[in-house]
């Protein structure tokens, strides 16, 4: 008998992925016309639905109008008040969210499929007899003033707002910050209004995800293809961006212990040529653990608990931001180090070793994010909302396989130019 | 319901198998049964500042995470009063190398003092940026010892004072690694695309090798019942006034358990609740308040916590607050309301086990707690909760001596 003495310094051999697979959506027609998409994947006997309208900041003509819009939805309808339109779905056990975002504005259901049917006649009714209670959003714009009351008490509130607003302008709809002033400004006009013109008989995206039958599919067509839905009003929305020179902000608060630090600029969209090549490089930026700032700031230097870099795209532009909470004391090294971090990839070639690290880690990290019905439906809603091809995230799969160093350097000397960089420090130095 | 199989290695490691072959992906989770509770109370956030030193190389490989992205892999890991829990996703063809990495961490970290300075500097900024430079971060570094006086819970994780984590030595990791990373002291769960035979094949050669050691029987002195009521103030730069109500209740795993999770669901767990809609919507008191229980294995508290609007005095708000508890003692349980929170937890849990890795954790906490199968069998603890057995388990809990209250205020 031979006796393997095991050796644990040797690494056991691995495999890397070489494809990835994305379960296929199924798209129907319902009746009055709307787009359904439907995920099909997983044993729970469980249904999330989500409709998407051309609703957010973007579409506003009043600030905050489709933030108050949004969040109000099911504050009332003719036949149901607040309190009894939380009960109505809280005693299914199912949950609501009424999402709001730059580009557009959605109204999510979480539920046990058994309870599907009983649950869609009151997702009509908000879809089409909101009523925007005077009451209730006077309650609703207090607990948002006292909210943003304590947010800017948040360093790291208070960074994010000024680099957001630096980057897109304070007026642009990716740039504009809810402001005391906002809040107090909306009446309950604006929402009905733009409820009118946004929500209420508009078209929308539908997409069911779970375990989905001919049942469910036939739920929601009965309910929701019977809403009659006119034609969305062609208003053409531009906006310039009016960004700030590149500057640095540094905004005092005397109590804070740490500093929030976020260096950013305007990028674009996921279909710019750039837009995978720019993935790369901000992973092995700030992308991941064993990223460089997260090596260097954190695990050698031992100056924050978290650093991280991150490309965030819109339908109409995007940005880049690096982020951190620093000791206060070490706010001006740690911009230093960011800065040097970028230019070592502006100048140096990447390893092959960081390199392949890299890619496998982005492509088992995709891989691994795919295991949910609510995933794959959330790849799905990025593909039709922004018009995206249907294999994109193919592409991205692939792409990641085939990157190279020179890749990485070009783009890296193409976009992150830190002369480029608008810096916001929320603390002291 | 989550299916499982499960053995146990000679040195005592508890593995469970659960094979989900739908996915492509493997979770590896490694649940440590030792939290915050088992600290000394002169060395208090040990627990949490150890899981970072866990990623600071072990006796065989230099760095833990990039031999995981290489792979395509990602880990992360908790600390609470109760547990200390590590996880990996990663494609499942690449399991081994789960294997290979926690193994030899199990066996013995690489005590490199450089990590220990760092990761005490990093848990300093940790310290500060989650408890100390956030407006009301420090609630429970305050609430905690208001309402223990004598468990371990009287601490947070992250500890009494930063002291504590900067005064930590090399010995003292050393001494709590041979004291509680053992084998026998751990549960380790494997899911997804993975067989049992492969899991029993791969455990025998990376863990079993690991010698087993003395695990010390816990023997933490217990919260005795608390007869009179606590209270204590305090001011911070906050922009409005705050206050936290804290019960203590029964543990995780005690019979009536489910009825103080339910009865803190029907005060304050959603827009439909009782708090919510009295003292938010009917008479608008409060900005904010809610109701949850903290759920330890050692008894726990239900917390009732709210923010006042502008210009309503907490004492106002606090009387508020206490006549509707009064108010859900004196009547009966509504059906309908009963009802109702069953079916959102219900709900949760049905959702919380769509997650491959959620699964495993699940599966893990509840192995660790001494039975599995609690896993599966938390929808009927759930559903056979009367609203005879709630009355009676909320007379015990919000009894007005067994309440610990916290003034939170706004210094002008």
């Amino acid at each position: 008998m031979t006796i393997d003495i095991l050796d644990r310094s040797i690494t056991p051999a691995f495999q890397t992925i070489q494809e990835v697979f994305i379960p296929a959506v199924k798209n129907v027609t319902l009746s009055n016309g709307l787009p359904l998409h439907i995920i099909n994947v997983g044993e729970q006997p469980i249904i999330k639905l989500e409709l998407i309208f051309n609703a957010g900041n973007w579409f506003e003509d009043n600030k905050g109008a489709s933030f108050f819009t949004t969040k109000m939805l099911n504050e009332g309808t003719s036949s149901h008040n607040s309190a009894s339109i939380s009960q109505f779905f809280d005693q299914y056990g199912a949950f609501t969210e009424f999402t709001h975002s730059v580009d557009r504005a959605s109204f999510v259901l979480y539920g046990l499929s058994k309870h599907l049917g009983q649950l869609l006649p009151m997702v009509q009714e908000i879809l089409q007899d909101s009523i925007f209670p005077q009451k209730e959003l006077d309650t609703i714009k207090k607990i948002q003033q006292q909210t943003i009351q304590v947010n800017k008490e948040k360093t790291s509130f208070v960074a994010n707002q000024k680099i957001r607003n630096s980057i897109f302008g304070e007026n642009h709809p990716y740039g504009i910050n809810l402001t005391q002033e906002v809040i107090e400004s909306i009446t309950r006009e604006n929402l009905v209004k733009y409820y009118q013109s946004h929500w209420q008989n508009q078209p929308f995206r539908v997409f069911l995800s779970g375990k989905i039958t001919d049942q469910e599919i036939e739920l929601v067509n009965n309910i929701l293809g019977s809403i009659p839905v006119g034609n969305t009003h062609n208003i053409n929305y531009d906006y310039t961006d009016n960004g700030i020179d590149t500057t640095a902000f540094l905004i005092e608060k005397e109590n804070a212990l740490q500093s929030s630090v976020r260096l950013g600029k305007q990028l674009f969209t996921r279909s710019h040529p750039d837009y995978f090549n720019m993935l790369v490089v901000n992973e092995i930026l700030g992308g991941y653990f064993g990223s460089r700032l997260m090596k260097n700031i954190r695990e050698e230097k031992g100056l924050t608990y978290g650093i991280g870099s991150n490309v965030v795209p819109f339908s109409k532009s995007g940005y880049f931001i690096v982020g951190t909470d620093v000791k206060k004391e070490f706010t001006q090294l740690t911009i230093d180090e960011i800065v040097k971090e970028i230019q070592i990839l502006r100048t140096e070639l990447v390893s092959e070793e960081e390199l392949t690290t890299v890619r496998n880690y982005m492509s088992g990290a995709f891989a691994g994010s795919l295991n949910t019905p609510f995933e794959i439906a959330d790849r799905y809603k990025v593909i039709m909302s922004e018009q995206l091809p249907l294999d994109f995230y193919q592409q991205y799969f692939q792409h990641i396989q085939q990157v190279t160093s020179e890749d990485i350097l070009a783009t890296a000397q193409k976009h992150l130019d830190p002369t480029s960089l608008i810096e916001v420090a929320v603390g002291g130095k | 319901m989550i299916s499982y199989s499960h053995f146990i290695l000679n040195n005592g490691l508890k593995v469970y198998v659960h094979e989900d072959h739908s996915t492509p992906i493997a979770a590896v989770n490694i649940l440590y049964n030792v939290g915050s509770r088992d600290e000394d109370e002169n060395k208090t956030g040990f627990a949490h500042l150890f899981e970072h030193l866990m990623f600071g190389g072990s006796k065989n490989i230099a760095s833990y995470d990039t031999p995981l992205q290489r792979v395509g892999g990602e880990n992360n890991a908790f600390t609470s009063p109760d547990i200390t829990n590590y996880y990996i996703t990663l494609p499942s063809v690449n399991l081994e190398t789960a294997f290979w990495l926690e193994s030899d961490r199990m066996l013995s970290l690489s005590f490199d003092p450089k990590v220990l300075e760092v990761q005490q500097k990093v848990v300093i900024e940790e310290f500060k940026q989650r408890y100390l430079n956030q407006p009301y971060g420090d609630v429970w570094l305050k609430l905690r010892p208001l309402a223990y006086t004598t468990h371990s819970y009287r601490w947070a994780t992250i500890g009494k004072e930063i002291s504590h984590i900067e005064n930590a030595t090399m010995d003292d990791v050393r001494e709590f690694f041979y004291k509680h990373y053992l084998p026998n002291n751990a549960v380790m769960v494997v899911a997804g695309n993975v067989t049992l035979e492969q899991v029993k094949q791969l455990s025998k050669k990376w863990f079993e090798p690991i010698p087993a050691g003395n695990v010390t029987p816990r023997n933490l002195p217990q919260e005795p019942r608390q007869m009179v009521a606590r209270f204590l103030e305090t001011n911070a730069k906050v922009p409005l006034d705050a206050v936290y109500k804290v019960f203590h209740t029964p543990a995780r795993y005690a019979d009536n358990f489910n009825a103080i999770d339910l009865a803190s669901d029907i005060l304050g767990r959603s827009k439909s609740s009782r708090l919510y809609n009295k003292l938010v919507k009917e008479n608008p008191l409060f900005n904010s308040v809610n109701a949850y229980v903290t759920a330890s294995l050692d008894p726990g508290l239900l917390v009732i916590q709210g923010n006042l609007n502008n210009g309503v005095s907490i004492e106002e708000g606090d009387a508020a607050i206490q006549e509707v508890l009064n108010e859900f003692l004196s009547q009966p349980v509504d059906e309908d309301e009963l009802t109702k929170v069953k079916n959102q937890a219900e709900s949760t849990l049905v959702f919380s086990e769509v997650e491959l890795l959620n699964r495993a954790m699940n599966l893990a906490v509840a192995a660790n707690a001494g039975d599995p199968e609690s896993v599966n069998q938390e929808t009927e603890k759930i559903q056979s909760v009367n609203a005879e057995q709630l009355s009676t388990s909320i007379k015990d809990v919000l009894r007005p001596e067994n309440c610990s209250t916290l003034y939170y205020r706004s210094e002008a």
